[in-house]
């Protein structure tokens, strides 16, 4: 049974390509426009194996988003991975703090990505 | 296998340029409100955006420039920049900028790097440097050796997803790895136990001819809280500093402006909108849909209408037991049919909002480039129009706007001097009443004048020296070709081939432009539109054997004239006499080659149409009903006929066309209809 990743961007371009690059890979993607729509979706029944967020989001951002997942009982260690355009130590560290497992740097090619995903999700 | 994203620059595209959008109108709101500080990061967040999908195409032109106004939105947001008039046109003119790259990707042409690199400085400030991309490091290939790696992870490694067999299988694509348990001591008895809490930690012996780099990798995920100490054989412990991984470089930032803030004050603190964060239209879901594909589908929906219809029209005629209970479900197919007309016809509707939202920016440079101060006030922006109007109602607007902010604005002093407000306002709103969409635009400026405009319609030969003219009939002289009392010709506006070509541009959508004005107090201009383009609600009418319709829209009346009511006046023909306004007859046999039944007008049917504030009475031989009907156009096979707008499909199968009522008023003035 294929695994399903929460994608959550408020960019559609970005959930677009990672949808087209994890499909690819025999992945079941969930998209979400922004934190509160994938809190949204998660209370409503999703069952992420993997979640990737993007950090800079409306309504919710990547930080609180991490946070709020840590909160729910069934998603307590599930992967999340950061997507950031930084690579400085500082959001990697306070993503950490707020729980989130590792981290893809934008921009990434489908590769590295996919790489990322395999280190920090059983097969 | 090498994944190729190059499929998605069409939707990059499109939605930088949303992102753009949502910058501009940002910037400009800003400039009101310059301490709003959701506003900010909405703006920062659509630059942010850019950036971000522009590295994903390499498209580091992009890249690098949006990093930079990243980085001037960012200090505003902190508070270390002021938002002061050189640093809001910086911005503004970095967005246009911007699109000027995004288009230019788009288009695959090069870009102009001279108007990039002003915009650069003004960014910065003068102080950028780039820096260039770290270069990977090259690990030349080392024989093998042993490597031991004494991993302490802290207790909280659970809590973040993390799973050590993960790492111990990702060692193995390392190298050979051979696992020793430690910490076992730190466990506590199974009742005081944990089960999310951490206690092991362990060694690892690994032996591999990979770089200490790529071993490093492998904890890259966990060494923020745990102890890891890697020692090869000849005791050298990796410094965790040097193994980091190298990611692609973005431009980390540019120095602080060496030239000051032009005030030199303590830049306030941005607190977050008082207001409360304008509220936006929640992001249902949504799917981009061709537009071809949704023409496409109107145009079945059209041919189910009428196909509908005729099949109403036969149950009409139908001798059988069964009638009512068919009449009864064609009623049914009818209501269906209707409705899925309506919501199909829905699809294409979009905000006016889309058409009003450039308009501030071009208010503003406007009253830059005049001197004027205007503001521009926006009204029933949500409501809905169908999108090929929408398409097309941007250019007369424009024109509309521009006049309003070139000729009909006073400057500051003359509105003082006269006792209005320095600042002078255009007020664009749209709303919807009956079956049609009114959009106004409406300024308090000079109004118009009366005199002037008579003079000139004189001085051009378009009136006579002698000819009466009503207020109404004055104002609508300013719609023909050539006509303009501008008396300076700006780079905008003046030449007097703007008015005309308005007109008849929301003619040709259907609908009718109206003029209100008052001397020293404001001009206001008021378009009708309708609701779709293509359906027509229309009198079906009977001329010989053929059948026409005409607009309902531009039905006045109908009626049979007495004879006393009909007149001949030397040089306009017949006319109709109808409480008091003199009305040209139009012979719709005669303007269509065919045998009615009627040639007297008192024993046929006038129906009264009014377009362009003028009135003209069709004969016809009799009134069939009012339908509604779809609009098939016929310039694509044919060349345009006068007087005939289009043609459509009637309930009994025959073809009907559709009467263009501008068209018969030029019949009637004996003119040639301009194409």
């Amino acid at each position: 049974m294929s695994k399903t990743v929460l994608i959550v961007d408020d960019s559609a371009t970005m959930r677009q390509m990672v949808n087209f690059t994890l499909t690819g890979a025999g992945f079941t993607v969930v998209e979400a426009g922004d934190g509160a729509d994938a809190v949204k979706k998660l209370t409503a029944g999703t069952k992420p194996n993997l979640v990737i967020t993007d950090l800079n989001m409306p309504n919710m951002d990547g930080i609180s988003l991490i946070k709020e997942i840590r909160k729910m009982g069934t998603l307590k260690f599930t992967p999340i991975l950061m997507l950031t355009t930084e690579s400085t130590d500082d959001k990697k560290k306070e993503g950490q703090a707020a729980g989130a497992t590792g981290w893809i740097v934008k921009p990434f090619n489908p590769e590295q990505m996919l790489k990322v995903i395999a280190k920090v999700l059983p097969s | 296998m090498k994944i190729d994203l190059s499929r998605f620059q069409a939707a990059f595209f499109e939605e930088s340029a949303e992102h753009v959008t949502t910058m501009e109108e940002g910037l400009l709101q800003l400039e009101r409100r310059p301490d709003d500080l959701d506003l900010i990061n909405r703006i920062f967040r659509a630059a942010h955006s850019i950036k971000g999908n522009s590295g994903m195409f390499k498209l580091t032109a992009i890249t690098e420039f949006t990093h930079l106004l990243e980085n001037l939105l960012d200090q505003l947001r902190t508070g270390q920049r002021t938002l002061t008039k050189p640093v809001m046109d910086a911005l503004l003119e970095s967005t246009d900028g911007l699109k000027h790259l995004i288009e230019a990707a788009k288009t695959g042409e090069a870009h102009d790097e001279g108007r990039i690199a002003i915009l650069r400085e003004r960014l910065t400030g003068g102080a950028v440097h780039i820096e260039a991309p770290p270069v990977a490091a090259v690990h030349s290939p080392r024989a093998s050796r042993r490597v031991k790696i004494e991993w302490t992870p802290g207790p909280t490694l659970f809590q973040r997803g993390l799973d050590p067999v993960q790492i111990v299988k990702e060692l193995e694509h390392v190298g050979r790895v051979q696992t020793i348990l430690r910490g076992l001591e730190a466990l506590p008895a199974l009742a005081d136990l944990d089960p999310e809490r951490c206690y092991l930690a362990w060694t690892f012996v690994l032996d591999t001819a990979e770089s200490d780099q790529t071993i490093a990798e492998v904890f890259e995920f966990v060494r923020e809280d745990s102890q890891i100490v890697m020692e090869a054989d000849a005791a050298l412990v990796c410094p965790s500093i040097a193994c980091d991984s190298v990611t692609p470089a973005v431009p980390t930032g540019t120095s602080v402006p060496s030239r000051s803030t032009a005030t030199g004050d303590v830049p306030p603190a941005m607190v977050p909108n008082p207001a409360g964060p304008v509220a936006k239209k929640s992001d249902g879901a949504s799917i981009r849909v061709d537009t071809e594909k949704i023409d496409k589908l109107i145009n079945l929906v059209g041919e189910l209408v009428i196909t509908q219809s005729m099949l109403s029209q036969l149950g009409n005629h139908f001798e059988s037991p069964d009638l009512p209970v068919l009449q009864e479900r064609l009623a049914q197919l009818e209501r269906n049919t209707r409705e899925i007309q309506e919501r199909v016809m829905s699809i294409r509707m979009l905000p006016v909002a889309m058409v009003f939202n450039k308009f501030p920016r071009v208010v503003r440079d406007l009253a830059a480039k005049s001197g004027k101060d205007i503001q521009l006030i926006l009204a029933g922006e949500e409501t809905e129009l169908d999108k090929t109007v929408i398409e097309s109602i941007g250019d007369p607007l424009t024109h509309l706007i521009r006049n309003a902010a070139d000729h009909a604005l006073e400057s500051p002093e003359e509105r003082l001097a006269l006792g209005k407000p320095a600042q002078g306002t255009v007020r664009l709103s749209a709303y919807q009443e009956g079956g049609n969409i009114y959009i106004s635009v409406q300024d308090d400026g000079r109004g118009l004048n009366r005199d002037k405009i008579v003079a000139k319609a004189r001085a051009s030969g378009i009136i006579g020296p002698d000819e009466q003219l009503s207020d109404e009939q004055v104002w609508l002289l300013i719609f023909r070709a050539g006509f303009s009392t501008a008396e300076k010709v700006t780079e905008v506006s003046g030449r007097g081939v703007g008015m005309d070509v308005v007109r008849r541009n929301i003619e040709g959508l259907g609908g009718t432009i109206a003029i209100k004005t008052e001397a020293g107090q404001g001009t206001t201009f008021l378009l009708k539109l309708p609701l779709t383009l293509a359906i027509v609600e229309g009198m079906a009418v009977r001329v010989g054997s053929e059948t026409y319709l005409v607009p309902l829209l531009s039905i006045i009346e109908s009626l049979q004239p007495s004879a006393g009511a009909v007149k001949t006046i030397v040089g306009k023909g017949q006319v109709i006499n109808v409480r008091g306004l003199y009305i040209p007859i139009v012979r719709l046999y005669e303007a269509f080659h065919l045998e009615a039944d009627h040639t007297e007008p008192t024993q046929a049917i006038l129906i009264i149409v009014e377009t362009e504030s003028e009135r003209v009475a069709l004969m016809v031989d009799e009134l069939l009903g009012q339908q509604q009907v779809v609009i098939k156009n016929l310039e694509q096979n044919f060349h345009k006929v006068d007087g005939i707008a289009g043609a459509t499909i009637l309930g009994d199968g025959t073809v009907g066309f559709i009467v263009d009522v501008r068209g018969m008023l030029a019949i009637s003035r004996g003119v040639a209809v301009a194409a």
